[in-house]
């Protein structure tokens, strides 16, 4: 079903109409209240007058997670402390984290995009839903949760890491949804199979997000588990879950265009894309009060198109993602970038030794090693001090990165070098 | 005591004959070979002719290598002797953290090469007990 009528189905020109009036008070609101955009904003020689409309938009300076990190933690925030009711935070680069804020109102609103999602997924107040993403600074896990309260639906808020519980619970609870990451959802199917449990649990629907994933995929959870699996997209930056999702034609994911607004650009001239091309999606919040962003420059790469959609809505879809402009990795739902195991294996030494990353899926579960070159100045005559080296490696990447990390020390090298640009990368999972 | 060359080893097929092809290419002597293992990677311990510049080599083939001392004695052909040997070391309260032989030595009694928390101590209480520690000389042949 259609959630918000009014909102998911307005014409272009309202929709028009509508972002260039909520653009024109952000801008306001942030010029007065954020020092970073207001210097920005002077600096171009641009005052909140000069936005007038939507076709001002590209006058407005781009904003990336290195500014979010520049300003940790509330730097950016456009509202006293005293109306942040919560925070969310994200692994950064460096170690630090990009924290992102909400107010009563952000919060509201987030709950009513998720739950625009669920109900475009056909869930209603009669559906039981396991909530398995992460519970805690990871939006997944809370952003799901208020959504489906919201819709009136029963919230069964597993979180991860214990697949057995959640299947007993599927199985004793009568789940009729789940949401969580697609590989998650492939792992708990073949649980299930190996169990001979398939037919004893009511799945109708899955909403999986935070990680890439395929068309082949949804067939393959959809056709295990005879269930409709949907598409949900989001970044905590922007608001979490709820950014965009699909619906039954899977022909793109609806943004909610009436809190965002997507551009798709060339990620090395800057320059628009054409409706259709593939560029790299920048999203400008206008209703968000805690944390409101002019040109977040996202990294993915989509294409976008303005076409109504078969399902009755307005809003503009993004195709499924093609990839990354930068190169982070998602594993599990979770960020990881390459500098992120420099910095944590600088800590061992003055210098970083060789590494890469190999990513594969197994069993339909993300698994990262690292190997790393042991150098003359790592290696003693002894077993226990390399376990000891091996243990301690995997515990600095473990705290950096928030994700189990296989290490694997290799001879010196041993690990191609690559001419020009690094490659510390080897991403064997094969999304076809 | 003499010296032993330890090299890092991955789990991959054919990576000790790596070190043995440089080895060879050199004609340089393996005195002694013994390899620990682990779930990931080994250690290849070697006692050679000429460690120096069997050291040299391997560095410069891309191995990471390190040279340290052990403790070679003398043990005579019956039974019951390592177990002697053993026992002394652990009355001395001193951990045995690994050992290995040299067999062939030209006619010559086989060399058990082994190392401990304190190599100075263990020498010293096992020559008090009459042991002949090698030196390197004593490998090279």
């Amino acid at each position: 079903m259609i959630w918000n009528e009014t909102k998911e189905c307005m014409s272009r020109d309202e929709i028009h109409n509508m972002q260039g009036a909520r653009l024109r008070k952000t801008v306001s609101r942030v010029y007065h209240n954020v020092e970073f955009y207001r210097k920005k904003m002077q600096a171009l020689g641009l005052e909140p007058g000069d936005i007038k409309g939507l076709e001002d938009l590209n006058k407005l300076p781009f904003t990336t997670k290195q500014d979010l990190r520049d300003n940790y933690p509330f730097g950016l925030f456009a509202v006293p402390q005293s109306q942040v009711v919560r925070v969310h935070a994200s692994s950064g680069t460096t170690g630090k984290a990009t924290v992102v804020g909400y107010t009563r109102r952000d919060i509201e609103i987030w709950q009513e995009c998720v739950t625009r999602v669920l109900a475009m997924t056909g869930i209603g107040v009669h559906d039981n839903i396991q909530v398995a993403y992460g519970y805690g600074l990871f939006t997944g896990g809370l952003g799901l949760h208020y959504g489906a309260e919201n819709l009136g639906a029963t919230v069964i808020p597993m979180s991860t890491g214990n697949t057995k519980r959640l299947i007993t619970m599927m199985e004793d609870f009568k789940a009729t949804a789940i949401a969580c990451t697609p590989s998650y959802l492939l792992h708990i199917a073949e649980t299930l199979e190996e169990e001979g449990k398939l037919d004893k649990v009511n799945l109708k629907v899955a909403i999986c997000g935070a990680e890439p994933w395929t068309e082949n995929m949804r067939k393959e959870i959809e056709g295990k588990l005879n269930l409709r699996a949907y598409d949900i997209y989001g970044l905590s930056e922007i608001l979490g879950p709820g950014v965009a999702a699909d619906c039954d034609a899977h022909k793109g994911l609806h943004v909610y265009e009436d809190h965002f607004i997507p551009e798709i650009i060339n990620p090395d001239t800057l320059e628009p894309c054409k409706d259709g091309e593939v560029g790299e999606l920048v999203f400008t919040t206008i209703t968000k009060e805690a944390l409101p962003l002019f040109r977040y420059r996202t990294k993915d790469l989509t294409s976008i198109t303005y076409d109504p959609c078969e399902c009755g809505r307005t809003l503009a879809r993004i195709s499924r993602f093609k990839g990354r402009s930068d190169d982070m990795l998602i594993i599990r739902g979770v960020n990881v970038f390459p500098s992120q195991v420099e910095a944590a294996l600088l800590e061992i030494g003055e210098t970083s030794p060789h590494y890469i990353l190999i990513v594969d899926r197994i069993n339909n579960l993300d698994v990262l090693e690292i190997q790393v070159e042991v150098e003359e100045r790592f290696f003693s005559d002894e077993i226990k001090s390399l376990e000891r080296l091996t243990k301690k490696i995997s515990n600095l990447l473990q705290a950096a990165l928030g994700l189990a990390v296989k290490v694997k020390l290799v001879e010196p090298k041993t690990i191609a070098r690559s001419q020009g640009k690094a490659s510390r990368v080897i991403d064997r999972r094969k999304l076809i | 005591m003499i010296q032993q060359l330890s090299i890092f080893i991955q789990d991959e097929i054919g990576s000790i004959a790596g070190v043995t092809a440089i080895l060879k290419q050199s004609n340089i002597n393996l005195r002694a070979i013994s390899s620990f293992d682990t779930p990931n990677f080994s250690i290849l311990r070697i006692v050679v002719d000429q460690p120096e510049k069997a050291k040299e080599l391997l560095i410069a083939n891309g191995f990471a290598v390190t040279m340290s001392e052990a403790i070679a004695v003398e043990l005579d052909d019956e039974p019951g002797v390592l177990h002697d040997m053993l026992e002394i070391i652990a009355n001395a309260g001193l951990g045995l953290n690994y050992i290995y032989s040299i067999v062939y030595r030209n006619g010559k009694v086989p060399l058990l090469i082994l190392n401990t928390d304190n190599l100075q101590l263990t020498i010293k209480v096992l020559k008090e007990k009459g042991y002949l520690v090698a030196d390197q000389e004593d490998v090279v042949l």
